[in-house]
């Protein structure tokens, strides 16, 4: 290689380093910097340590845990606050990066708007009305607490109840969960909420029956149709099973 | 240059850069189709160690080591370097921010290519322009008129002479360029 050839790869080489020093968010950060920070854009070690990354030590240096979603770095009321209620403080430990990145380009790799709620200490953890709004729809409107009967906290959505598979919401039985599940508490059922059913109606007809064991009502019954008898000692769910049981049921 | 040398030489050189060009659209594309493009953040190490690995057939061509077909290693020179160029390109596609790693690639895009001049161009082009000079030869033709038949075919061989020389200076850069990207990303990483 000529010398001179030489000289100039090496000035063209300087002066890139040299601009990787002077600018170095164009020339090495990872895209553009959320809007608060911003003013660190010349100085990475405001937030990296060499070698280690960003570090949770040097975001509590201006965001102090115990204002975090209450009060700015500079300590003046939040104004507009992400959510309606702080919740940094709840947190098991003070690890920033797990859930923030302040690059563009490194936030294209993260979920956005995903929060790992294994994160929360366990008492904050099961008290999801704290931080969320009950859904608007009927069902939820009736219901207060205990989220985690039907949710889980990796997946959301869907549901993970199936009212189905325990007793099918057809015909009559298309009402108002309150009217099982008494106080809204849904480890428990109770089928004497409505007028069609009572105790003393209930035990007659199956004494009359032959049945002594009727305090589990879904243990047979799992829907409106009361010959429908699929549950029980047997399990049976095949038809001709039903139409025994059913015959047993009737006789 | 004759329609010869056109279809036998620089053809299949389009085609492997068209096909490298391809594969990186294509591998890109399905990263983003697969939600897998976390993958392609990290293509970029397979990518570089590939490059670095290819490296043995130019210390074995200067005689830095003694072990190894050189014929092989070239082989090998040729596969890992543009297997792991499509890997780095993919890496780079994936996402575009700053300035210092897109120099690298721009870098590294013009070394692959020269390379390629290398592979396919340089040595084909030479065996071409001897053959036709023979047979010119054979058919009784002057010397000087050999020359003149061989003439636009010796002019492309002498560019792509010249090309090759930028291969080396090219490869420094790309390699300082990619250095320096390297190294900004051991330093702010979050490793903790």
């Amino acid at each position: 290689m000529k010398r001179i050839v030489k000289m100039v790869l090496a000035a063209n080489l300087l002066a890139i380093a040299l601009l990787a020093f002077v600018y170095p968010q164009q020339m090495v950060g990872p895209g553009k910097l959320v809007a608060g920070h911003q003013k660190l854009e010349a100085d990475c070690f405001a937030c990296h340590a060499p070698f280690i990354g960003a570090s949770s030590a040097r975001c509590v240096t201006c965001h102090k845990p115990a204002d975090v979603g209450r009060l700015t770095t500079a300590g003046q009321p939040i104004a507009k606050p992400l959510t309606a209620v702080p919740f940094h403080q709840k947190l098991i430990s003070q690890d920033c990066v797990a859930c923030h990145s302040d690059h563009a380009g490194v936030k294209r790799f993260r979920q956005q708007g995903r929060f790992d709620h294994a994160l929360l200490q366990e008492e904050a953890a099961g008290q999801c009305q704290e931080c969320h709004k009950s859904p608007a729809d009927s069902l939820h409107q009736q219901i207060s607490g205990n989220c985690g009967q039907c949710h889980n906290r990796q997946k959301w959505v869907p549901a993970t109840f199936e009212h189905n598979r325990y007793f099918a919401l057809d015909r009559n039985h298309d009402t108002r969960c309150v009217t099982c599940h008494v106080r809204n508490d849904y480890k428990r059922y109770s089928c004497y909420g409505c007028h069609e059913h009572s105790p003393a109606s209930i035990r007659r007809e199956h004494i009359e029956e032959g049945i002594s064991r009727f305090d589990n009502c879904v243990e047979c019954h799992r829907g409106a149709d009361k010959h429908d008898i699929r549950g029980g000692r047997g399990e049976g769910t095949g038809r001709r099973e039903n139409e025994r049981s059913r015959k047993k049921h009737d006789d | 240059m004759t329609t010869s040398l056109w279809r036998r030489h620089v053809l299949p050189f389009t085609l492997l850069a068209g096909l490298l060009a391809a594969a990186t659209l294509a591998g890109d594309y399905l990263l983003h189709r697969l939600a897998l493009v976390w993958v392609g953040r990290y293509l970029g190490i397979p990518g570089t160690l590939l490059i670095i690995g290819s490296l043995i057939y130019s210390l074995r061509k200067r005689k830095y080591i003694a072990a190894g077909s050189p014929k092989s290693l070239l082989a090998l020179h040729e596969f890992a370097a543009w297997l792991g160029s499509l890997m780095v390109l993919i890496h780079a596609g994936i996402h575009f921010n700053a300035i210092l790693p897109w120099l690298a690639t721009v870098a590294m895009g013009v070394n692959v290519i020269s390379g390629m001049v290398g592979k396919l161009l340089l040595d084909r082009s030479r065996l071409h322009v001897q053959g036709q000079r023979e047979r010119f030869q054979l058919r009784g033709l002057s010397k000087s008129e050999v020359e003149q038949a061989v003439f636009w075919d010796a002019v492309t061989f002498d560019a792509m002479t010249q090309w090759r020389k930028v291969h080396i200076p090219i490869f420094i850069v790309f390699a300082a360029l990619a250095l320096g990207h390297i190294i900004s990303i051991l330093l702010f990483w979050g490793w903790a």
